[in-house]
């Protein structure tokens, strides 16, 4: 779908042009990693074989693909608002690239914050495991999960009239996700109730996945599963997305 | 006369329950400025809504260049060019980003995007602000930059939705002749909508009125304006409005009698102006009618609208 890599491109360019948000996604980046890193080495020195930061950077990196997520649905709400989404609309183009487009602008600032979080961890000390092949993996999966959310978070902005309604509505999943997930403590000191709510979460099959690709912990799932949760689960929302936003059209 | 460029047939557009458009039936020719004149909330951005395939009609039907909106909308949108009624303008990108996003979009080869933004740029007098981010642009700009951006496609069918809203004289004028130029000069069909009557009288070759979501008559402007009478006095003043129209519609030469009381104006069609005017001012005021202001003029445009809406039109 070309438009979708044309629609790709000006969000790119946008995002280029507009030297706050790049810097701020930057800053926000390494803030994360200082500000966890620093803080929880004090007190926790390993946690399942190995040091905190390694544990705790793929949970960041998931964490902060969700905020870019949220980020990408603000793109597409106020070019709705703005009414630029009539431009698209008019031409002929398929109404699924236009979110397509979105959703990938989405995952490309998701690896690039990835790898500048990466960067940072290492320099606080993470250990990563010298295998590429992984560390591409683990960026492929990313890319996915991020595609997963830009889905939902397209999908609340198709329908969302407002920027606050549209942050109110986010709000609601985006906390649980954080919280119920293997980001902060591993899967396995969870009690049996929570395990299951964990294993609802996307998130904990990129975190769980990441942390054996390119950290080389030992995975608690398998990794097939992963990464065939997380492929449904990006279909899924980009049909979910689609359906909204087809809906939102026939006003 | 060919088959028409944009056609509708008894299209219908209901919000709910309110009903936007009424059993249409629009016929635009090939190679014509067509200018769609209403007042606010007349139907007038929801017809062109569903020309351009944004939204789909309750019922009945509509055809660009023989191509149903519904059913072959990718091929109406590979023909026509856009501009809607409010900016609809990315800020962050240039003038020139604006541009070749857009023929991208389209499919259009590097080349000829970079030969269009080239020519497109001098007709829309940007050469010096192609380069800078829109939101730098002035309102009469960003106009011109979205005539240019509907142009990039060499659309065979423009319609744009209010060109000139929310412009100063000068600009107007300017896109004005642009709008005539296209036309003249490409044979493009151009549909426009308006609720200034300069503008449609200024550029159309054919006018439709719309109100409430009918199109109430529409048809060349010329033929409009005569059909209405010879002569019309425009009296302005206060009074009984009824009473007034009654008499006047009495008297020797006096075709109709149309009012607007709501702006305190009475129109008299009449055989011969000049010649009827003492007698028919002195019948009114010695009905008890102030009178404040008197014109004797040809019908004009706004007459027409009047005459079909029963309100003048107000900018
Ligand atoms: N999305 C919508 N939902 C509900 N009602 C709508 C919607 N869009 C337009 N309307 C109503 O339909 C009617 C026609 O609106 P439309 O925008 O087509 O008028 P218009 O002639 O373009 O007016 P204007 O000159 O103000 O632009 C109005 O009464 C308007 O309130
Ligand atoms: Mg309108």
């Amino acid at each position: 779908m070309y438009a979708t890599y044309v629609i790709w491109t000006r969000h790119m360019r946008k995002f280029v042009h507009q030297t706050e948000e790049l810097v701020g996604l930057a800053l926000q980046s390494v803030l994360w990693v200082l500000l966890f890193g620093v803080g929880m080495r004090g007190m926790i020195s390993d946690v399942g074989g190995s040091d905190y930061m390694s544990f705790i950077l793929p949970g960041i990196i998931a964490l902060s693909a969700l905020g870019g997520a949220v980020g990408g649905g603000m793109v597409l709400l106020d070019e709705r608002l703005r009414g630029i989404v009539k431009e698209y609309l008019a031409a002929p183009i398929p109404r699924l690239s236009i979110l397509l487009g979105s959703a990938a602008s989405t995952a490309t600032k998701a690896l690039f914050q990835a790898a500048l979080m990466l960067l940072v961890g290492l320099l606080m000390g993470a250990r990563l495991a010298f295998q590429p092949s992984g560390w591409i993996g683990a960026l492929i999966l990313l890319a996915i999960f991020a595609i997963g959310f830009s889905g939902l978070a397209l999908g609340v902005a198709a329908i969302s009239r407002s920027i606050a309604g549209y942050h109110g509505m986010i709000f609601l999943f985006n906390l649980p996700l954080l919280f119920a997930s293997n980001a902060l403590y591993p899967l396995e000191v969870l009690p049996a109730w929570m395990k299951v709510i964990v294993l609802i979460n996307p998130a904990t099959y990129l975190i769980d996945a990441v942390r054996a690709l390119a950290f080389g912990v030992e995975a608690t799932l398998p990794l097939w599963l992963s990464a065939l949760v997380l492929s449904g689960f990006a279909v899924a929302s980009m049909a979910f997305a689609l359906k909204l936003f087809q809906r939102s059209l026939r006003a | 006369m060919n088959e028409p460029a944009i056609e509708t047939i008894d299209l219908v557009k209901r919000y709910g329950t309110l009903t936007a458009l009424d059993h249409v039936n629009l016929q635009a020719p090939a190679g014509r400025i067509y200018a769609l004149l209403g007042p606010n909330g007349a139907g007038k951005t929801t017809l062109l809504s569903i020309l351009t395939t944004l939204l789909p009609p309750t019922a009945g039907s509509a055809r660009i260049l023989g191509f149903d909106v519904s059913r072959d909308a990718a091929e109406v949108r590979r023909r026509i060019g856009v501009t809607f009624q409010e900016m609809v303008l990315d800020p962050l990108l240039t003038g020139r980003e604006t541009l070749d996003f857009h023929g991208r979009l389209y499919r259009l080869p590097a080349a000829m995007r970079r030969q269009r933004i080239a020519e497109l740029v001098e007709l829309a007098q940007l050469t010096d602000a192609i380069d800078r981010p829109v939101k730098s642009y002035s309102g009469g700009m960003k106009r011109r930059l979205e005539l240019a951006r509907g142009l990039m496609t060499d659309p065979q069918v423009l319609v744009l939705d209010e060109p000139t809203q929310g412009l100063d004289p000068q600009n107007r004028v300017n896109i004005w002749n642009y709008v005539r130029d296209l036309n003249r000069q490409r044979g493009m069909t151009i549909l426009l909508t308006t609720h200034a009557m300069d503008e449609a009288e200024a550029l159309a070759d054919l006018v439709g009125i719309i109100d409430h979501g009918r199109l109430i008559v529409s048809g060349q402007p010329s033929e409009l304006i005569a059909a209405m009478g010879s002569d019309v006095i425009r009296v302005r003043g206060q009074g009984n409005f009824d009473h007034v129209a009654a008499i006047a519609a009495t008297l020797e030469g006096v075709s109709r009698v149309e009012t607007d009381p709501a702006d305190g104006l009475a129109l008299i069609y009449a055989d011969n102006g000049s010649r009827r005017l003492p007698a028919i001012l002195n019948t009114i005021s010695n009905n008890g009618f102030t009178i404040e202001d008197v014109t004797l003029a040809r019908p004009s445009l706004g007459d027409v609208f009047l005459h079909y809406t029963g309100t003048a039109l107000r900018d």
